[in-house]
């Protein structure tokens, strides 16, 4: 019988190796054995992806390895998620997220998407080359409190600023993140978003470091 | 002192001879609202009419004194006349390029059709070359760019689908990869064919933000080794994004000239590749002609030559909705600060 950290080791190691199957068995194994499905989550998937993040900003893994790691990744979470109890799920909240009209990429915004999903968020996922009235109706539909959108490509990214005034006009609590290559931080502040990743690159970096973040916080839950 | 037409200009920069003063150019999209303004038109409206293709960009170039003319201004063309189809956004009072709206799901299902150089636009770029080449005159030079056989695959394919096919299966990306290049030598060699003045090949979505140094040399650079063996000088290799650690093997590809955006570090690049090397770069168009004051551009632009570029180029295609004034400066800067030789190319006197 493996052990809880032997497990969640197994788990880092297979998406730091991109080894999708055998972080699927590893994530069966988690259930079969009964330990906590969010765990094994926190402390072994997302683990794995925050050594991804430094492999990748020391230039050892490029976003093809980094692809492949999200990959295994969404195998264990698959096969753990269901298992996570509704309420831990409930608590943490409902996020829109897409690519502006006129945006046909969207690595970048799977990449923070996974984040929210790792993070046990509701994701509303409206894909690529999305009309901008479509973030404030599925909003205003979901009362998700963060809308997160990317563009990656400079001939996008103002529709942006409509979108986030047309949100926040109608609900000024909404969290509004930017993402994608042309998004800096002055424009982000420029258009009024409470948060934003540099670049393709980044939106790798930034969306693998929130995962980091969230799992601080939840040790910080754990200890408190 | 002899003073030269944009065309001569470019000419002899692209040959690395004397030139009276650096010119104003670019390899990709220099077309501006004002010069769409005054046509009465709209920006979704660019991208269908040979006429107004053709005549904005002239008319942008007149404006402002730009040395060319570049089309066409969005990215679509070809994959269109694939059967991809495009979505022109023609509803919308926003400036949003034309996209390709259905990506083949799978490297089996992509085929080429035989005519696809008469499908959809094509036909209609070629006639706005035949216009540009018609009205220009000597008063521009005529440039066309192409997509590299990566980027190119990236508007196809699914690109994540590419990008975990680079490792997993490498086999099948790579024959994909030389069917894509097969076919932008194709396109490219049609475009020169009708007599432009220079040929930009845009490999934009190859640079280190997405592909280690590793898999540029053995996946990206012998497609664009035998894309520059094909074709005619001038021949340019433009790559935007994280270019420093490919900065030599960008120059080993053939082309005649390499150009950078802004994220490369210029005066380091110049060191690597000598002077004997026509470099181009490596200002932020959108940052420095639709944000900035128009009295921070002078510094941008004299940043650039001051690092040792040939010509001063944006790193990408400019954003139309450009500030008047900021480009004046940056036509101004070019154009005045040009003056001296750059590190390859010298000046007449």
């Amino acid at each position: 019988m493996a052990s809880k950290e032997e497990l969640f080791k197994e788990l880092a190691e297979g998406v730091v190796e991109y080894e999708e199957d055998r972080v699927k068995e590893a994530a069966q194994k988690v259930l079969d054995e009964g330990y906590d499905p969010l765990d094994a989550i926190m402390d072994g998937l997302a683990a794995g992806m925050e050594e991804v993040g430094r492999l990748y900003d020391s230039n050892e893994y490029f976003v093809p390895e980094v692809l492949m790691c999200a990959d295994a990744l969404y195998g264990g979470l698959d096969i753990l998620r269901p298992h996570v109890s509704k309420e831990a799920r409930a608590a943490k909240g409902q996020v829109v997220i897409g690519t502006v009209q006129g945006d046909v990429h969207d690595i970048g915004k799977n990449l923070v998407k996974m984040m929210f999903d790792v993070g046990g968020f509701t994701v509303h996922d409206l894909g690529r080359d999305v009309p901008l009235d479509n973030f404030v109706k599925e909003q205003l539909r979901t009362d998700s409190e963060i809308v997160a959108m990317s563009a990656m490509m400079t001939t996008t990214m103002l529709g942006m600023k409509k979108v986030i005034a047309m949100i926040k006009e109608k609900n000024p609590d909404v969290a509004i993140m930017l993402g994608g290559a042309p998004v800096t931080k002055d424009v982000a502040d420029l258009f009024g978003a409470d948060g934003y990743a540099e670049s393709a690159g980044n939106a790798v970096s930034e969306g693998i470091k929130m995962i980091g973040r969230l799992r601080e916080l939840r040790q910080k839950e754990k200890q408190g | 002192m002899v003073e030269l037409n944009p065309k001569e200009r470019v000419a002899r920069l692209f040959r690395r001879e004397a030139i009276d003063t650096m010119p104003c150019f670019s390899g990709m999209g220099m077309v501006t609202i004002q010069a769409i303004k005054e046509m009465g038109i709209r920006f979704a409206q660019v991208h269908t009419s040979a006429e107004n293709l053709a005549g904005s960009a002239i008319k942008s170039a007149e404006l402002f004194g730009f040395d060319s003319v570049v089309i066409p201004y969005d990215m679509g063309t070809v994959a269109e006349a694939l059967g991809r189809g495009i979505s022109l956004y023609d509803e919308s009072e926003d400036i949003l390029y034309p996209t390709v709206p259905e990506k083949w799901g799978d490297l089996d299902e992509v085929e080429v059709p035989d005519n696809y150089l008469s499908n959809a636009r094509m036909p209609m770029v070629d006639e706005a070359f035949g216009i540009l080449k018609s009205r220009a005159n000597g008063q521009f030079a005529v440039g066309a760019w192409v997509l590299g056989p990566f980027t190119f695959a990236g508007q196809v394919i699914e690109l994540d689908l590419l990008l975990k096919g680079v490792k997993k299966d490498k086999e099948r990306v790579e024959a994909f990869l030389t069917k894509m290049t097969d076919l932008t030598i194709e396109v490219a060699k049609h475009y020169q064919s009708l007599g432009v003045d220079y040929m930009n090949v845009r490999e934009m979505g190859s640079g280190t933000d997405l592909l280690s140094p590793r898999m540029w040399k053995t996946l990206i650079k012998p497609n664009l080794d035998r894309i520059f063996e094909a074709l005619e000088s001038p021949k340019i290799l433009h790559i935007c994004g994280s270019t420093d650690m490919i900065i030599e093997m960008m120059n080993e590809c053939g082309a005649d000239v390499v150009s950078v955006d802004q994220k490369n570090n210029v005066a380091e690049s110049r060191k690597k590749l000598g002077n004997d090397v026509l470099l181009l770069g490596n200002f932020d168009p959108y940052g420095t002609l639709c944000q900035m004051e128009a009295s921070e551009v002078e510094a941008v632009i004299k940043k650039c030559i001051d690092d040792g570029v040939d010509a001063v180029w944006p790193g990408c295609d400019l954003w139309p909705d450009v500030k008047e004034e900021n480009v004046k400066a940056y036509v101004r800067t070019v154009k005045e600060y040009g003056k001296k030789a750059s590190p390859a190319v010298g000046r007449l006197t």
